[in-house]
């Protein structure tokens, strides 16, 4: 049997193991690896040390339980780096599956910080129409959430009660799962002029660089490289930096069976001609 | 290892889900439709609460003055669901055009701004803004990249000749482009597994990672 033929019927599992032994492998035994701190990662991380204590920052949890691997470790570097820097922040959800995720990061970080809530965050829950959401809070927070995820009246919150619009935030802070970041640059960013930077699942990164790269989005995290860098350069290693080992391993395995695979292929290929 | 019986109902259904890594088995499928049901439970409830009950409700019961306007809304959502009757599905075409119609209004203008007008500008600017020589070589390289690749994709003038080339040198960059996503795709699918590993290792099996 030739060699393509054998690779063609190695029986899948097999590269499940494979994949499992190289992932698993490092978070039982970690490795210490160099993290290399990205120019985009830099800007955000500028983004953030540039706010003041009292600045008033909108974070937009956008995203559900499907990428929580890969966002909720930023979210916890940026709201540890917030609530140290003793900013003000205004969080929401644009999606229904993230509301359960944004009141346990909030209260688990506010816990840490000794924050309260009300006067140092507040959670203002799920609106439908992202959209919509995102142009009304151009004319008023209060209006576009009336009550907060709780039913506190929002005009009683001592938080909102110098801010009620794009204008009165100072940074705009979307860690989203899809395309929102987009549609927060578009939205909040392109008609308001909100200085935004984003945070975002490896996918959706390579989608963002345009944004980047136009100036509409000041910086990003991508992935949990990303997260990882971030983590490095504010000096708070967590679970980004803690998967860099077998998020290597994991790509020495695919890169040595897409090589594997193609040498296969070009063997079949040459023993048919 | 972990007392907390909503760790352990995770982890054994995070364990009866890569069970079709093996094969399909009734156990897998049992994992599997509960994670349907469960979540179509909370988004109907997470829908009605703050589409219906927060935005609706409340708002006309406080001040029906002010907000007795949004019945009107109220009204065109339950026509939605007159799609359910045969006789009475035309009735749901009119708030699917006052939804098209909004959305298209402060659609378009705003996506065209952020996706097309201000992103010819920073690929157009790049060079002249790059601080260092690579940071030139950089935007050289990438306005080159999308004047390729919109050759590529330019059907009225045959590719051929210099045309040809430079159409080619677009196929370049478009799969380059495809590599580079196809690489992120790949980081985000390990991560997802790191997640679920560093779950049942640390909050599970309680390895103190």
């Amino acid at each position: 049997m030739s060699l393509g033929a054998r690779l063609a019927r190695v029986d899948r599992r097999l590269i499940f193991l494979l994949m499992t032994l190289a992932v698993a492998g490092p978070i039982l035994i970690p490795i210490k690896l160099p993290i290399i701190v990205s120019k985009e990662v830099e800007d955000f991380y500028r983004e953030i040390e540039a706010l003041s204590p009292g600045d008033h920052v909108l974070l937009a949890i956008d995203y559900e339980p499907d990428v929580m691997a890969e966002l909720s470790p930023m979210s916890e570097a940026v709201l540890d780096r917030l609530f140290a820097k003793d900013t003000k922040i205004v969080a929401l959800t644009l999606y229904p599956g993230g509301v359960g995720i944004a009141q346990g990061l909030l209260e688990e970080a506010a816990a840490r910080h000794g924050k309260t809530y009300g006067e140092d965050y507040v959670f203002l829950g799920y609106n439908p129409d992202y959209s919509g959401t995102m142009l009304r809070l151009g004319e008023s927070i209060k209006a576009t959430y009336p009550t907060d995820q709780f039913g506190r009246d929002t005009r009683d919150l001592p938080i909102l009660r110098d801010c009620d619009a794009y204008r009165d935030l100072s940074l705009l802070v979307s860690i989203c799962g899809s395309q929102l970041s987009e549609f927060w640059a578009a939205y909040a960013g392109g008609r308001y002029g909100q200085r935004m930077v984003s945070g975002n699942t490896a996918v959706q990164a390579i989608l963002i660089y345009p944004f980047y790269q136009s100036g509409q989005i000041k910086g990003f995290l991508g992935g949990l490289k990303g997260a990882a860098e971030y983590e490095t350069r504010i000096q708070r290693p967590g679970q980004g930096v803690r998967g860099m080992g077998s998020q290597t391993a994991g790509h020495v395995v695919i890169v040595l069976l897409v090589l594997v695979g193609n040498a296969g292929y070009l063997a079949a290929r040459r023993r048919r001609a | 290892m972990s007392h907390d019986p909503s760790i352990w109902i995770t982890a054994l259904l995070t364990l009866a889900i890569f069970s079709f890594l093996w094969r399909e088995n009734p156990v897998f499928r049992f994992a599997e439709h509960l994670l349907v049901g469960v979540s179509a439970g909370y988004y109907v409830v997470q829908y009605f609460y703050s589409g219906v009950v927060k935005k609706l409700i409340v708002p006309v019961e406080q001040n029906f003055a002010a907000n007795g306007l949004l019945i009107f809304g109220g009204v065109l959502g339950l026509l939605m669901f007159a799609r359910l009757w045969r006789r009475l599905a035309w009735l749901a075409r009119y708030p699917i055009a006052f939804y098209v119609a909004a959305g298209a209004g402060y659609f378009i203008p705003s996506i065209l701004e952020a996706n097309v007008l201000k992103q010819i500008g920073g690929t157009l600017t790049a060079p002249a803004a790059a601080a260092t020589p690579f940071a030139l070589f950089s935007a050289v390289v990438m306005a080159a990249g999308v004047l390729a690749s919109l050759v590529y994709f330019y059907f009225s003038v045959e590719h051929r000749g210099a045309v040809g080339v430079v159409s080619r040198a677009g196929i370049l960059f478009l799969m380059i482009g495809f590599g580079a996503s196809f690489g992120y795709t790949v980081m985000g699918r390990i991560t997802l597994l790191i997640g679920r590993f560093q779950f049942l290792f640390r909050d599970w099996l309680g390895l103190g990672l």
